[in-house]
């Protein structure tokens, strides 16, 4: 009977903190992450006067409102009202449910060698990397994963699709994180077979396609470059502006060695970027022009041209980029860039249009946050940040197309090339 | 608290104090002190060619590399930096030609202010020349650096922009130098703090450069310098890549 009352008393007490709002810690977590919020922008903006605003005044008028915010949510929904005010993206606040779903229960080096793309809703596969467990396994692009582990991501797609905040390649992110996990571990993935057969894999994964690439303080990273060619058409693709000097000497050796080639196809789809300047150094081998720009990075103190140096020969033939939704950062800087330029046809869907360079860190409250710190401004005049590059020849993969073998995008470029001759 | 306050207040006095009671000495006479400083002029001009070894870290990126520098009168330079992960970052001149090359933007010959910049820069025993170098110097205060009162002083240049040097009153040593550095992805403001002097061949200089531009800071160490060295004939000629570049632009004349 007692134990009765007392939890009683507790409901009526948490019924009483739940209608009169937050509880004191939760209060000073979300002023605590306010003001982190706040004064990030404030310290490391690229402008002095972020987005032009008075942000003392911002301060002054936003505190008072995050104090009296009657739960996590109103607290939340303040703090993106501030950020709104910049009117720039790049900036906002995911809550701590919503960064989880992105970050999965995956991690770990370990990958089963699928790439997937969300097309239509379902998670489809769309390559697979060679000699990898789910090639051995028979898994075939144009398959659709419905869940690993027996978590379905079919809630996990919706669920990342209907928050305007989620671009598509953190949705990519979200579904690949799921299928990986620690090197020697199996994952058990349920498939729609070609005939839309349920089907199920266990996969023992293996280390990630690539060679693991150190810089500087950033996690080691698996890094592909590949290069070959079709028919007399050059072909690169590599998955990240990194390793540095692997990736850009494979990328001078395949222009090298491609001077007469009918054309020149760079394959930048799923690639998020990395190291900026790789983008002017491989744009050198393409541009003949002196004191060509790809675009201009803008910091607080100064701004960064982007600047091509051409090297001593460079192809002058048609030069073709493949893109899609996960293209971002350098990706967009190089694509865009050489576009502008008319250099370059580009193929494909819209990038990610995440260009700048934006960071990541988590609030007291547990939310993510995300800010860039320099705006970036693509040779045309655009911004590539929240619009992306959009291609000159949009082209979408279906899952029928790789079911029956084919890129439709690669396809559409090789047969510009081939008009082109 | 109160000791804090204090000591701000007595630091923010001392350049006014300075200003106060003994005028500033001329530029010209806080240039020609440097030099004697740090060896005369005699010591200097012993000194017919240099190689410098060190180390170079950026540390907020994690990164490392090793650093060497030849340079010899009257203006030539090759200079190699190897950072792990980045590659070999090469620069040099030699009978005017001004180049870099990396792994990453490829080779390029440099023109204009950032030709003129690397040139001031290069010229073996600048110090001591400073008055080819620039025509209008003036010493515009004094300021307080690391506990130190410093002369601050304009350098202005042929072409290019003016450089702020900083120098102690009591050591007559260069500690800091700021200036918009012409580069070829823009003019960017860019500061050189210098320390930890010490004593090769004759000739006193910083052994640690901390270089802030752009966002980035990194530091160099130097740990070796040999002086007079004999040198292979081709050290300061241009690699093959911009040998190259240098044919393409005189066709294209």
């Amino acid at each position: 009977m007692k134990n009765t009352r007392s939890l009683r008393k507790l409901a009526l007490l948490l019924l009483a903190a739940s209608l009169f709002g937050q509880t004191p810690a939760e209060k000073q977590s979300q002023i605590a992450s306010f003001e982190k919020v706040w004064t990030t922008i404030r310290d490391k903006h690229w402008q002095r006067n972020p987005g032009g605003l008075d942000w003392q005044a911002i301060h002054s008028e936003f505190l008072p409102r995050i104090e009296a915010a009657k739960s996590d949510e109103e607290a939340v929904a303040i703090m993106r009202e501030m950020l709104g005010r910049l009117k720039q993206t790049h900036f906002g606040i995911f809550p701590a449910a919503v960064y989880n779903d992105v970050e999965g229960e995956g991690g770990g080096d370990g990958s089963a060698g699928i790439d997937t793309r969300v097309l239509e809703g379902k998670a489809v596969v769309t390559d697979l990397d060679p000699g990898s467990p789910a090639e051995k396994a028979g898994v075939k692009p144009g398959w659709v994963v419905i869940s690993v582990n027996g978590k379905p991501l079919g809630p996990v797609i919706e669920k990342l699709k209907s928050d305007p905040e989620i671009h598509e390649l953190a949705l990519e992110r979200a579904v690949h994180s799921r299928l990986t996990g620690l090197v020697g571990s199996t994952i058990k993935v349920a498939f729609l077979d070609a005939a839309n057969t349920p089907v199920t894999r266990d996969l023992e994964l293996t280390t990630e396609r690539g060679q693991m690439a150190r810089f500087g303080n950033l996690p080691p990273m698996p890094v592909f470059f590949e290069s070959k060619k079709f028919g007399n058409t050059g072909y690169v693709r590599f998955n990240m502006f990194l390793d540095l000097v692997r990736v850009m000497s494979g990328f001078g050796t395949a222009v090298e060695n491609c001077m007469k080639c009918d054309g020149f196809i760079i394959d930048l789809r799923g690639n998020p970027g990395g190291i900026g300047g790789m983008a002017m150094g491989m744009a050198g081998w393409l541009v003949d022009k002196p004191d060509q720009r790809l675009g201009a990075m803008y910091l607080r103190d100064a701004t960064l041209n982007f600047v091509i140096n051409p090297r001593a020969e460079v192809f002058t033939g048609p030069v073709a980029i493949l893109v899609d939704g996960s293209s971002a950062s350098t990706s967009e800087i190089f694509a865009g860039g050489l576009k502008d330029l008319g250099r370059a046809r580009i193929f494909g869907t819209k990038t990610a249009a995440a260009a700048l360079p934006s960071i990541f860190e988590r609030l007291p409250n547990g939310d993510g946050f995300q800010y860039a710190t320099a705006n970036y401004i693509s040779e045309g005049g655009k911004a590539l940040e929240g619009i992306g590059v959009t291609p000159d020849v949009e082209v979408k993969l279906t899952r029928e197309g790789l079911l029956a073998g084919h890129d439709a995008v690669l396809d559409a470029a090789l047969e510009w090339i081939r008009k082109k001759k | 608290m109160n000791r804090r306050y204090l000591i701000t207040a007595l630091l923010a006095l001392a350049p006014f104090a300075l200003c106060q009671d003994e005028p500033l000495p001329k530029a010209e006479t806080i240039l020609d002190h440097y030099v004697e400083v740090t060896g005369g002029k005699a010591a200097y001009d012993k000194r017919t060619n240099e190689i410098a070894y060190g180390t170079l870290e950026f540390k907020a990126q994690g990164l490392k590399g090793a650093v060497t520098r030849y340079s010899a009168a009257p203006a030539q330079e090759y200079l190699v930096m190897e950072i792990e992960g980045v590659g070999k970052l090469e620069s040099g001149m030699d009978h005017g030609v001004v180049w870099e090359k990396n792994v990453m933007l490829g080779p390029r010959i440099k023109s204009g202010a950032e030709r003129a910049q690397s040139l001031r820069e290069g010229t073996f025993n600048a110090s001591v020349y400073w008055r080819d170098q620039y025509p209008k110097v003036e010493t515009t205060g004094a300021e307080m650096l690391d506990g130190e009162l410093c002369y601050k002083v304009v350098l202005t240049p042929k072409e290019g922009n003016p450089e702020t040097m900083y120098f102690q009153k009591k050591s007559g040593l260069a500690v800091k130098i700021t200036t918009v550095a012409v580069s070829q992805m823009g003019d960017i403001p860019f500061e050189v703090v210098s320390s930890d002097y010490k004593t090769f061949g004759g000739v006193s200089m910083p052994t640690k450069i901390t270089q802030k531009a752009g966002g980035q800071e990194f530091t160099i160490t130097i740990n070796d310098v040999k002086t007079n060295q004999p040198l292979p004939a081709d050290r300061f000629e241009p690699p093959a890549e911009i040998k190259a570049l240098l044919s393409k632009a005189a066709e294209k004349k």
